[in-house]
């Protein structure tokens, strides 16, 4: 039984890394069409990808591809959700900044989180599943130091092994715990990218209420409550509104 | 011979030699190819024969007479050779393009009828073609003696589009004088004058409802239209004196023609970004030095554009060189003609450009694009792909001794960042190891293999430290059968087993007590146990109590009763045993 236990593990570890090798012709298609400068093309194919798929790189390039179409507003939805996968990424960002000059509204972005590029690399960078994979190990140290702490006899040797095996247990727990952080960033409806040309954000979820004011193509709204086809959305400044969530696309 | 017979001989004799000459009958025109509205003149000619019953019309196969027949006979007499003919004339003309046959004419000699070849005329659209009729008509009406009319080549145009407009003067006077003119004053054209030399009469009379004018051209110009919408060649006016004469100077006429109107279309959208106004019918050449170049020395290179466009208002095209490159603006010369057909020809560029660094350097080929007016599209030039191979200048390594000056990095243009390729790394959408079961397996069983590992351990504790406690617990136990059986040896008096019993009981129960094997209980080991135990008095006397057994098991020699002996060994076992009772 405990044979078995080990490779059964070391297959479960390694399960997320198979899907990797899956649409490589489809990729390199997409390439192929985007390097001839066939955006439209390299778009559908990089889209047919993200149907099943994702990762940071997949979505700058789509992101890459709506840039060359002219269609900056989903270009920046794409490079957000690429930021989201991975934080801090120096080329998504980049364009991204190029991308957020042709916006209208003139919006005072939040600052960043203050650590900046420590805090995106301390969450794991582009490799999302990275604290959860230090969780395991953490938690395969520590039952191995307290087994082996268990099993000798008592010395010195006996409390630095129990003293390493708390130490690999707070570690275990503090990785599970920016895992959990991480997963719920990157799966978090928390923000979203207006695409409509100009859309009125009305004082109420109802055609014809109070137009509070107009926001353009391509700006960062947060969003709130959610009613039919209504959405509520906060601006930078603090201001309430709602709009309808087609003319929105959720980061 | 008589006068009469002389003058009958020779009469004779020319007619013979009349009859000797070729008889010849031949059509022919003085061009082939006409613009519509112009005249062409066709003339047949019967040579060395009479007419007689005249020769036949043709058919005109579609061309309008101009003017005409015209006959005129000829009769030569040269180096007592005669000569005569009898030619008929023809101005035809044609209102539409297209191809035009005239039929052959007959005219009959004696018995035999000759036949001229049909001639084929191809009659093109004309650049001065449209001179609507009803211009004509309604200036004539205005004043049916002199009246003068504006036609343009084209009533629609696009911008840029060349025109021609052409100024026209019909007279029925004998004599006219001109005074002064104005010119309309033209808005919204460039306008540029074809050369005609001096103004005069057409040869041929024109015919317009029925009444012969004397036409002069009076000017011609070339109009490209700058802006769209519709626009106006405002009338001309023309003042003349008619009929002056010695005696007066004739009477003024003030004459004024009509206003020519042209709708002139917005060239149409999609233009290319290096479009820059060109309209018409362009061809590119690029001359450049081929092969390699030195830094610091000047290029030239020349762009000559040809063909029948606004060649005059073509703005000089930009070469996109890299910054390494100092270039000036560029010479121009002209071959331009501007004739009724409006203006064409050539315009040179003449670049220098002074590559300043080594390197090979690739331009790619110039592109120009230019509207077609005539496929209503916008068309590129292109032409080979030029590249530079600059090797090290002489005059740069002189002056600067080696070392280059610095210049900035000049940022060219802005553009994204390019796409990742390679491995993106791609994921099933939605699924992260944490909370999947692979993760919950990684984090639970590590600790799970822990706490088995710990019962394991903690049950094999157990049944150890079961074994030694029982032992323990025993050692009593064991003692007090040995005792026992000291006591049995002692009532039968044999000392020898007495000893050794007592001897056995004290060994084994300090082996079991303390979980030893019988051969590791000695004096050191007993120190070591039992020493804290009554300042060492115990481990001492069990010390004694022992020995004392080995040497009376072995030597009969009895120091003490062996009851003593006995009491003695009964009390340190008790003792030892209330002490680590457990």
């Amino acid at each position: 039984m405990k044979r078995l236990l080990l490779p059964l593990l070391m297959m479960a570890l390694s399960l997320p890394i198979a899907a990797r090798n899956a649409p490589a012709a489809l990729l390199d298609q997409a390439q192929e069409a985007y390097a001839k400068g066939h955006h439209q093309q390299a778009l559908a194919l990089y889209d047919s990808i993200n149907t099943e798929y994702t990762s940071a790189g997949l979505l700058y390039n789509i992101g890459n591809c709506y840039s060359k179409l002219g269609d900056f507003p989903r270009a920046i939805l794409y490079y957000e959700k690429a930021l989201r996968l991975s934080p801090g990424a120096e080329d998504v960002q980049a364009n991204l900044d190029m991308e957020r000059t042709k916006v209208v509204d003139r919006m005072n972005q939040r600052p960043a989180f203050t650590l900046g590029s420590a805090w995106d690399r301390l969450q794991g960078g582009k490799d999302v599943d990275q604290w959860a994979r230090r969780s395991i190990w953490a938690s395969i140290l520590m039952a191995f130091f307290a087994g082996a702490g268990l099993l000798i006899r008592p010395t010195y040797a006996k409390r630095l092994l129990y003293g390493a095996a708390g130490i690999a247990l707070v570690a275990s727990v503090a990785s599970a715990a920016l895992a959990a952080y991480r997963v719920h960033n990157v799966e978090q409806r928390s923000e979203a990218i207006i695409l409509s040309p100009s859309v009125e954000i009305l004082g109420e979820p109802r055609q014809g209420s109070t137009r509070l004011f107009i926001l353009h193509q391509g700006t960062k709204v947060d969003l709130l409550d959610h009613q039919g086809e209504w959405q509520e959305v906060r601006l930078p400044s603090g201001a309430v509104g709602w709009l309808p969530t087609t003319s929105i696309g959720v980061i | 011979m008589s006068y009469r017979a002389l003058l009958t001989a020779w009469i004779a004799a020319s007619g013979f030699l009349l009859q000797a000459q070729e008889i010849t009958f031949q059509a022919t025109v003085d061009r082939n190819e006409i613009a519509s509205g112009e005249p062409v003149k066709l003339s047949i000619e019967l040579t060395n024969a009479s007419a007689g019953g005249g020769m036949s019309t043709p058919d005109m196969g579609g061309l309008v007479v101009m003017q005409g027949p015209m006959e005129s006979s000829n009769f030569s007499f040269i180096n007592g050779r005669t000569s005569r003919s009898t030619t008929r004339t023809w101005y035809l003309t044609a209102t539409a393009p297209g191809n035009y046959t005239i039929g052959p004419s007959t005219v009959r000699i004696g018995n035999s009828e000759l036949k001229t070849v049909p001639i084929t005329i191809k009659v093109s659209k004309g650049a001065s073609g449209g001179t609507s009729n009803q211009a004509i008509d309604k200036a004539q009406q205005r004043d049916p003696n002199l009246f003068c009319t504006i036609s343009l080549s084209k009533n629609k145009a696009f911008v840029g589009e060349q025109l021609v407009a052409t100024y026209t003067l019909f007279s029925r006077y004998n004599s006219l004088q001109p005074k002064d003119y104005d010119l309309p004053k033209l808005n919204g054209f460039w306008a540029e004058e074809v050369d005609l030399g001096n103004t005069n009469w057409e040869a041929q009379l024109r015919t317009i409802n029925g009444v012969q004018y004397r036409v002069a051209i009076l000017k011609k110009q070339v109009l490209i239209p700058l802006r769209s919408g519709k626009l106006t060649v405002a009338p001309m006016t023309l003042n003349y004196m008619v009929n002056p004469s010695f005696f007066s100077s004739g009477t003024p006429v003030r004459i004024q023609s009509n206003a020519v109107d042209v709708d002139v279309a917005e060239l149409p959208s999609g233009k290319p970004a290096d479009f820059s106004g060109a309209v018409g019918d362009l061809r590119l050449q690029v001359t450049a030095p081929s092969g390699q170049v030195k830094a610091n020395e000047a290029i030239d290179l020349s762009l000559t554009f040809s063909g029948r466009a606004n060649l005059k208002l073509l703005d000089a095209p930009k070469l996109n060189l890299p910054p390494d490159f100092d270039s000036y603006d560029p010479k121009v010369s002209d071959k331009i003609t501007v004739n009724g057909s409006g203006m064409s020809g050539s315009r040179e560029y003449q670049y220098v450009i002074i590559p300043r660094h080594e390197g090979t350097y690739d331009l790619g080929p110039l592109t120009f694009s230019y509207f077609d007016p005539a496929s209503g599209s916008y068309k590129e030039l292109r032409s080979q792909p030029l590249s530079f191979s600059v090797g090290p200048g002489d005059a740069a390594a002189a002056t600067t001794g080696g070392t280059s000056p610095k210049v900035d990095v000049q940022r060219l243009g802005s553009d994204i960042r390019y796409i990742r390729t390679g491995d993106l790394q791609l994921r099933p959408k939605g699924k992260f190891l944490y909370g999947s079961a692979a993760w919950i397996l990684g984090m639970t069983l590590p600790p799970a293999l822990l706490l088995l590992t710990f019962l394991w351990h903690r049950r094999r504790e157990q049944r150890m430290g079961d074994a030694q406690g029982q032992r323990r617990r025993g050692a009593d136990r064991v003692a007090r059968k040995h005792l026992a059986a000291a006591q049995t040896a002692l009532e039968k008096n044999d000392q020898g087993a007495f000893h050794d019993a007592v001897g056995k009981a004290l060994e084994g129960y300090f082996a079991d007590k303390f979980n030893l094997g019988v051969a590791e209980v000695n004096a050191a080991m007993i120190q070591d146990k039992l020493g804290q135990m009554d300042q060492g008095r115990t481990a001492a006397e069990y010390i004694a109590l022992i020995n004392e057994a080995q040497m009376a098991r072995f030597a009969p020699i009895v120091e003490k009763p062996s009851k003593q002996a006995y009491d003695e060994a009964v009390a340190i076992i008790s003792r030892i045993e209330s002490r680590y009772r457990k």
